[in-house]
């Protein structure tokens, strides 16, 4: 029988083939939607981790080995996350994964981390649960570079009432993460004994927001929160100019997004948003080398969504650290080496000095995180520039 | 006041798109009995076209054309849309004598030509700026957009004409002889495949000039007829599928009742009344609220 036989021999090269990439390779899973309206999100936070892998690599890998990427698209579907997960650690043997963006995608996903013992740096997701996790799980795999909901929403309304408005109406989409959002701006107001005078709600794909919008002036709401993705934020601005409502409008960090600013054009400017990285202020060598980078690599200036590349980047680079100090692949010791890095890092989004702990797995802290705010078509520093 | 005003006015747009869409279901049911499912698809067809030939994606800026560039465009693209659903999914579909095999077919067809889209194209959101500027003009302390009053005279006049076309001239009334009995419309020389081709090719085209009107304030992206389709789908049952100028009854009842509830009851719910009409219609009136009885013999 000649067949069986030809078919062991290539059997036998396909696995030696496999078994031999994987050896003078470190696999780092990445997911995040690639497609769909939350794109530009994913799209820019893959590169940012390219722009940190293809640095590392030339600078001779990490523990002699190149890193390679292994990136899935979940489409922004929350069931796409966990099959993904799934393939990453079970079939791809990943040694960590960087991932995801989606709020609904993150909570499907983020328990195989732990119950695969791999870790998961959260880079853009801010309404993931992170230190949650540490009731089900006292050693917990998953780890957050990203201002998280927590943060953003009190950043959010420390920033209305700062402004000296009272009448705050929410709006926010009806997805996991603007529902999330929602539920912590309500309570940072209620903690400052500030009554929402309207919440409401859209769809995903909404295009026409007047219903909403009226029902808030009718409230005489005098600043809108809202918090979504950027097409249906833009629509929310554009409803607003139909209306002829003019109130400020501070959201959520996405509306840093290329498709919130292009789509709103110039019914978006003065939109005010907490940001990690605002890529028209960039000021350390490190920054204007990276954005450089950037640029040169996956030609796009500005960055569709510049925050979601800085973050990416950084993940990246944290996830190096702590390999290198754990002076191993496997998922616990890389665990507990970002648990307590030695090695102070100089990132994009920040200077982080032991960014994690044993009970903290949050790196970004409210003193990270900058106002931006939309002008003509870019993201600036709101504390610089006037409206 | 200007608030009932800004509701109603939204709601009308809206109802008249939907209405017009809805058309585009009725001119093939009339003619060859089977409903078109990817005229969603063949809408954003409409709109992806239109945006290519006028737009620059990575710019977002003008290519300068005129606007009648894109126009013709997407007619083109109708017209081919079309010839394909007839082609290979509804034709074959009709040959096999099977009685719901269009159904799948025609659904088939859509999801090639989102995917292809998705594929070929791109599948991000994209602005796609109005050729009569971006500035609402205000109406009784309404805003309205220029290309929203446009979208409802391009709908309203297509309605009319197609209605005319249909009432009034020879090749109308060999569609109507070909939606009474197909058989006996043969018999009297009419070609009914020929009708039936030019019935599937005429509602893509209203299809692709629906997805070019409504591209300004949808965003242009491979999505985004599939709520506009599934809508216009429950248009045409509500007022009844062979119902003619029952349609736009039946689109303005949607597009007004879905800004009502979102303004006064939740606009989590604005979706809530269109459905439940559709229930009480297939419960009480079948044939739909302006439909004729009809009845099948066995």
């Amino acid at each position: 029988m000649r067949f069986p036989k030809l078919a062991l021999m290539i059997l036998a090269v396909v696995l030696a083939s496999c078994t031999k990439k994987s050896e003078d390779t470190i696999k780092v899973g990445v997911y995040g939607p690639f497609t769909g309206g939350s794109a530009p999100m994913g799209v820019s936070m893959r590169n940012g981790v390219q722009v940190a892998i293809d640095e590392i690599n030339a600078a001779g890998g990490v523990l002699g080995k190149k890193i390679s990427m292994v990136d899935r698209d979940d489409e922004a579907k929350n069931e796409r996350g966990g099959q993904i997960m799934l393939e990453l650690l079970d079939k791809e043997k990943v040694v960590a994964v960087l991932g995801p963006i989606n709020t609904g995608v993150a909570d499907a996903s983020t328990q195989y981390a732990n119950t695969k013992k791999v870790p998961l740096i959260i880079n853009v997701s801010a309404g993931a649960k992170v230190n949650e996790l540490f009731k089900a799980n006292p050693e917990n795999f998953v780890f957050r570079i990203a201002a998280n909901d927590d943060i953003q929403s009190r950043v959010i309304v420390n920033e209305a009432l700062k402004l000296g408005f009272k009448k705050p109406a929410l709006l926010c989409d009806d997805t996991n993460y603007g529902q999330n959002g929602r539920e912590k701006m309500e309570a940072v107001l209620k903690e400052k004994g500030v009554k929402p005078v309207y919440i409401g709600k859209f769809k995903i794909k909404d295009s026409d927001m007047s219903a909403q919008l009226q029902e808030a002036r009718a409230a005489k709401a005098d600043v809108l929160l809202v918090y979504g993705i950027g097409p249906e934020l833009a629509a929310v601005s554009n409803s607003m100019a139909r209306l002829g409502w003019k109130v400020d409008m501070i959201g959520s960090w996405t509306l840093s997004m290329s498709n919130y600013i292009t789509n709103a054009g110039k019914n978006g400017n003065g939109t005010k948003m907490p940001q990690t990285f605002i890529e028209a202020s960039a000021k350390s060598d490190k920054q204007k080398k990276f954005i450089s980078d950037y640029n040169i690599k996956f030609k796009e200036s500005p960055i569709a969504s510049a925050v979601s590349a800085a973050q990416g980047y950084d993940s990246m680079y944290l996830l190096k650290l702590a390999i290198e100090q754990a002076q191993s692949l496997e998922g616990s010791k890389i665990r507990t080496a970002l648990e307590d890095l030695a090695v102070p890092y100089e990132g994009i989004t920040g200077s982080y000095t032991k960014p994690f702990s044993s009970t903290d797995h949050e790196a970004v802290k409210e003193a990270n995180v900058m106002l931006g705010m939309v002008k003509d078509g870019i993201v600036v520093d709101s504390t610089t520039q006037k409206k | 006041m200007s608030e009932i005003m800004q509701i109603l006015i939204s709601g009308i747009i809206q109802g008249v798109i939907y209405a017009l869409i809805a058309y585009g279901y009725n001119l093939t049911f009339s003619t060859s009995k089977t409903i078109n499912f990817s005229l969603g698809n063949v809408i954003m067809l409409g709109g992806v076209v239109g945006f290519s030939l006028y737009v620059d994606r990575a710019t977002g800026q003008l290519l300068g054309y005129p606007y009648l560039f894109p126009i013709v465009g997407v007619l083109v693209t109708g017209v081919i849309a079309g010839w394909m659903v007839h082609r290979f999914a509804v034709a074959p579909a009709l040959k096999m004598k099977s009685e719901y095999t269009w159904v799948l077919a025609t659904l088939a067809m859509g999801i090639i030509f989102k995917n292809a889209v998705e594929q070929i194209w791109s599948t991000g959101d994209y602005r796609f700026p109005s050729p009569l500027g971006d500035d609402p003009i205000r109406i009784l302390g309404a805003g309205v957009y220029p290309q929203e009053i446009m979208a409802v005279i391009v709908a309203t006049v297509i309605v009319f004409s197609i209605e005319l076309f249909r009432r009034k001239t020879i090749y109308g009334k060999a569609i109507q002889a070909v939606s009474e009995d197909k058989d006996t419309a043969s018999l009297m020389g009419i070609p009914q495949e020929q009708v039936v081709k030019v019935s599937f090719m005429m509602s893509a085209c209203i299809a692709t000039i629906g997805g070019l009107m409504v591209a300004p304030w949808t965003f242009v992206s491979a999505t985004m007829g599939s709520s506009l389709g599934t809508k216009a789908y429950v248009v045409a049952i509500i007022a009844g599928l062979e119902s003619g100028f029952g349609l736009i009854w039946g689109g303005l009842i949607l597009g007004i009742s879905e800004f009502f509830t979102a303004r006064y009851i939740s606009s989590g719910y604005k979706e809530l009344p269109g459905f439940i009409i559709l229930i009480l219609v297939i419960l009480i009136k079948p044939s739909g609220l302006f439909g004729k009885k009809s009845i099948k013999k066995v």
